[in-house]
């Protein structure tokens, strides 16, 4: 049974000045699936990822061709970029909690959309942490600084934070590379629960964890997509010579 | 064996240099605080620059007839930095107060005159008005120069004690505060950093936001960064010209505290905008992402995350610009002027700390009152220098992750 | 999507009032300079007073309507000269032992003493030099007072310290330690490896530390006016000549002011003015080589 399709990317090309980052992407990324983007340094797979979003709109010089399409619209075109990023949520390599109190980091996206009633940010505070399987450990010191949890647990937070906009998407981009292994298996358990709510899209640097928890995997390769499909079929009996090298490990 | 004397040779040169550099601050600090400690104390700080002569109304009374002895010899001194006693101090019953005739001298003037050394407790004195009808704190060091209309010229202080004592009902005594204090300068100084900063700092911060969280690189952004340069460079003479030029004249504000703190305003400009501009840099980029992908629009970002993350480094810029305020004195003097007093309004002069420093020493030779003044400067100085290190070290708090 | 729009145009007008206070900078320096070159050209323009006389002069009686400033510019620049000869030196070499040799303790004490230096008012280098190198020099010159060239050279060269020691201070301390190991592993001294590897390469810092020491010491005026005599004539051809630079004609006489005399002042504030200009454009080249290389 196939699920809807959340993305669908056309011919996406991505410039850096004159450099070409992302060759004629064309992708479709469907609803409550995990989907995997591996890849060696440097091959296009997290600037694809924050194309998603418009995250490359901070970047200078970056030069966007090409439809991405998100629930019928172009994303490039005339959208409300705010209102895209309510939607898309965004988990960082670097878990980077802002310095403030646990509540204050929870309640920050939902307070920029203009919520103040108390006791709604007080709901959401307690229904992310509680998703994010961090509402145990830190109920008792929602007023203290965020930036005194360990990495494992600030990046929980950062990812209750992104669910606390109750967004359709959550982009990951390798959200455990700086987190110790036992952290990491905790954010696995939480993607195969979170699944079944949101669109998870992973970029990640470990094949082992592709194929832990993705549902479909994509492989870079110097900006295009060498091959994309279910991930155990990528796994076991890749179609491209050059999947097949970089999944057994003869190169990246 | 050659090198090694060289080496040592070269050594010691630059030993001597820093041994230079070190000596000269202990030797002007040392100068400036030798020189000037002697006319520390609390009148130096309370008191005005100018004395101020005024009529005190006084209603005669006889309470405490003679002097207690105890109190005479436990009663506070006087003003002993410039006045020398003539003559025995006089206990004058009618005004609860004693008086001694002294010789006074300062810098520019000599000559003798009656003080108050002493005022008992049920003192008429204490509960005298003005011509308003207003009280008025009369207190020790107080001249006094006549009792209705009858001048004390030349009188001993017996002739005095007698004079006054003859008099009945309300007694007008002409009285002169003295000066010699310096506290119209330090709230002088005190509006001029408040006014000052109040234009100079919301402009360089905003400035400083759009320098770093808007600005494309391009000719805008160079022009700003050129001009901010400029202004760091250009003498404070240069500024207290166009100070005179444009808000002295053009906006006829007159030499005044507005033309002073906005000449000295644009001066903190560059000062505010390089050191928030420095702070912002140090907030991470990974918080302006997680608040975008949060859906946050920018201005959300800026003022909920960026700002907050940049305080210490905005109030390292804060405290700058009032070492900055303090120091300047050459613009000043073209635009606000050397008299001492407190400005009334906005549109009325007043000397600050440093003008004031300078104005003793070049139209008086007062030397030590400059160095009186320079201690409380000095003191002033490393104050903010410590906090500003205090403040930068919490800035550092996120590049140490 | 009305409400998006509105919220576009909000951030739209913010971003612009932001732009607008970061002009502020400029519009201020183009102020500065129009106001100073519009009063200072007048005269010349005008021609109540003839340029050439105005340059060349080497009186300045505005009594008898002469208004010459060449011997100010010769005072001005003799000062400068002399505080950078006297102080650069000075301010280098104690630069190199607080970035090269001192422990972090000493070094953090002295750097202390130089922010401490670097907050004290120009006012009161002035007191000092009116209270204590004035009466000195008064003692070996032939003169029949202490204000003087000399005077001046001494408390420029101690107001420029601070400036030039932390800028160089900073470059120096910038330099790769990869430079110092390589000269190291040469068999180089210590003292060899900071002054023909270390120092060369932070030179340019060190050179744009000198030109804003150049700028403080031509622009000062406070202290200057307190110890350079202010003679009304005569260029000075020895040290304990009086000199009376650009910057304290100025503040001496713009209190009371008026009329030609008054835009003439102006007029020296121009000739400051370009002076200064072309130091901060050297700063800018310097600055710019510097990122370049």
């Amino acid at each position: 049974m196939d699920n809807k399709v959340k993305f669908n990317t056309k011919n996406l090309d991505l410039f850096y000045g004159d450099f070409q980052a992302l060759k004629s992407i064309n992708m479709e990324i469907c609803e409550n699936e995990v989907t995997a983007f591996i890849g060696p340094s440097g091959c296009g797979k997290s600037t694809f990822l924050r194309c998603l979003n418009r995250m490359n709109d901070l970047i200078d010089c970056v030069d966007i061709k090409g439809e991405i399409i998100f629930d019928g619209k172009d994303i490039n075109g005339d959208i409300d970029v705010i209102n895209l990023r309510t939607r898309v949520g965004m988990v960082f390599q670097k878990p980077n909690p802002f310095p403030m109190s646990i509540y204050d980091n929870i309640a920050y996206g939902p307070k920029c959309q203009g919520l103040k009633d108390k006791a709604k940010l007080d709901t959401i505070v307690k229904d992310s942490l509680e998703r994010a399987a961090l509402w145990d450990e830190v109920k008792d010191r929602l007023n203290k600084s965020a930036l005194g949890l360990s990495g494992g647990q600030q990046q929980r937070l950062c990812i209750a934070r992104t669910i606390a906009m109750n967004p359709e998407v959550i982009l990951m981009d390798e959200p455990t590379s700086a987190l110790d292994p036992i952290a990491t298996l905790k954010i696995e358990d939480l993607m195969q629960s979170l699944k079944k709510l949101y669109t998870i899209i992973i970029v990640t640097h470990s094949m082992q964890q592709a194929g832990r928890i993705s549902d479909k995997t994509a492989f870079f390769l110097m900006g295009e997509v060498i091959e994309f499909n279910e991930t155990p079929k990528i796994f076991t009996n890749p179609d491209d010579k050059r999947t097949e090298d970089y999944i057994t490990g003869r190169f990246g | 064996m050659t090198q090694k004397i060289k080496d040592t040779i070269v050594k010691g040169v630059v030993y001597l240099a820093t041994g230079i550099t070190l000596c000269v601050l202990l030797f002007i600090i040392g100068f400036i605080f030798i020189k000037g400690i002697g006319l520390i104390n609390w009148n130096f700080i309370s008191r005005d620059y100018n004395d101020t002569t005024f009529y005190a109304f006084v209603q005669e009374s006889n309470s405490p007839t003679t002097l207690d002895e105890k109190v005479q010899e436990n009663k506070s001194d006087y003003d002993k930095k410039y006045e020398t006693p003539l003559e025995a101090p006089v206990y004058v019953e009618s005004i609860g107060a004693e008086i001694t005739k002294v010789l006074y001298k300062n810098y520019t003037t000599e000559k003798e005159q009656f003080i108050i050394s002493y005022i008992s407790k049920g003192s008429p004195l204490l509960s005298a008005v003005n011509s308003n009808g207003t009280s008025i704190d009369v207190s020790t060091d107080f001249v006094l120069e006549s009792v209705n209309g009858n001048e004390f010229t030349g009188m001993s202080t017996e002739e005095v004690k007698t004079l006054i004592n003859d008099q009945s009902g309300e007694l007008k005594i002409k009285m002169v505060e003295p000066g010699g204090g310096i506290r119209s300068n330090i709230i002088t100084t005190l509006y001029m950093i408040l006014l000052s900063l109040v234009v100079a700092l919301p402009i360089g911060i905003f400035g400083a936001i759009y320098l770093t969280e808007y600005a494309k690189p391009g000719k805008i952004v160079n022009a700003i960064r050129f001009a901010a340069e400029c202004l760091a460079g250009i003498p404070s003479i240069i500024f207290g010209l166009f100070g005179m030029a444009f808000f002295v004249v053009a906006l006829n504000f007159q030499i005044s505290l507005l033309s002073g703190s906005l000449t000295v305003a644009i001066i903190l400009l560059p000062v505010i905008i390089r050191s928030t501009e420095e702070a912002l840099k140090t907030v991470p980029i990974a918080f302006r992402e997680g608040s975008l992908a949060l859906g946050a629009t920018k201005l959300q970002t800026i003022f909920k995350i960026i700002l907050p993350c940049a305080v210490p480094g905005i109030a390292t810029a804060v405290l700058l610009s009032i070492g900055r305020v303090i120091g300047e004195s050459a613009a000043l003097l073209l635009t606000a002027g050397t008299v001492a007093q407190i400005p009334g309004t906005l549109f009325s002069p007043g000397s600050t700390l440093t003008v004031q420093a300078y104005y003793v020493t070049k139209e008086e030779g007062n030397i030590e009152m400059a160095c009186a003044i320079g201690i409380v400067i000095i003191v002033i100085v490393i104050i903010l220098n410590i906090l500003s290190r205090i403040a930068s070290d919490k800035l550092n708090v996120f590049n140490k992750e | 999507m009305e409400a998006i729009k509105r919220k576009k145009i909000k951030e739209k007008i913010i971003e612009n009032f932001f732009l607008i206070c970061a002009f502020v900078a400029v519009v201020s320096v183009l102020a500065i300079t129009f106001f100073v070159f519009y009063n200072g050209l007048k005269p010349f323009v005008s021609n109540s007073y003839p340029f050439w006389n105005f340059i060349s002069g080497v009186e300045w009686r505005p009594g008898s309507n002469m208004y010459g400033i060449f011997y100010m510019i010769v005072g001005s620049i003799f000062g400068t000269l002399g505080a950078i000869l006297l102080g650069v030196p000075i301010a280098i070499l104690t630069a190199v032992y607080i970035a090269e040799m001192a422990d972090s303790r000493i070094g953090k004490i002295i750097r202390f003493a130089v922010e401490l230096l670097a907050g004290i008012p120009s006012v009161l280098y002035g007191v000092f030099g009116l209270g204590i190198i004035v009466p000195y020099v008064l003692k070996i010159s032939p003169m029949a007072q202490g204000e003087s060239l000399l005077a001046t050279i001494l408390v420029l060269a101690i107001m420029i310290l601070p400036t030039v020691v932390s800028i160089s201070e900073t470059s120096i301390s910038a330099v790769p330690k990869e430079y110092r190991e390589g000269s190291y592993a040469l068999g180089a001294s210590k003292i060899q490896t900071i002054f023909k590897v270390v120092l060369p390469a932070a030179r340019s810092g060190v050179m744009t530390g000198v030109i804003l020491g150049i700028g403080r010491a031509i622009g000062e005026t406070m202290a200057v006016m307190l110890v350079c005599g202010n003679p009304i004539a005569g260029i000075p051809t020895s040290l304990f000549d009086q000199i009376r630079p650009l910057t304290t004609n100025i503040a001496l006489e713009m209190g009371y002011a008026s009329g030609v005399h008054q835009e003439l002042l102006y007029s020296t504030g121009v000739v400051l003015f370009v002076f200064i200009m072309i130091i901060n454009l050297a700063v800018n080249k310097l600055v710019k080589t510097k990122v370049g290389s």
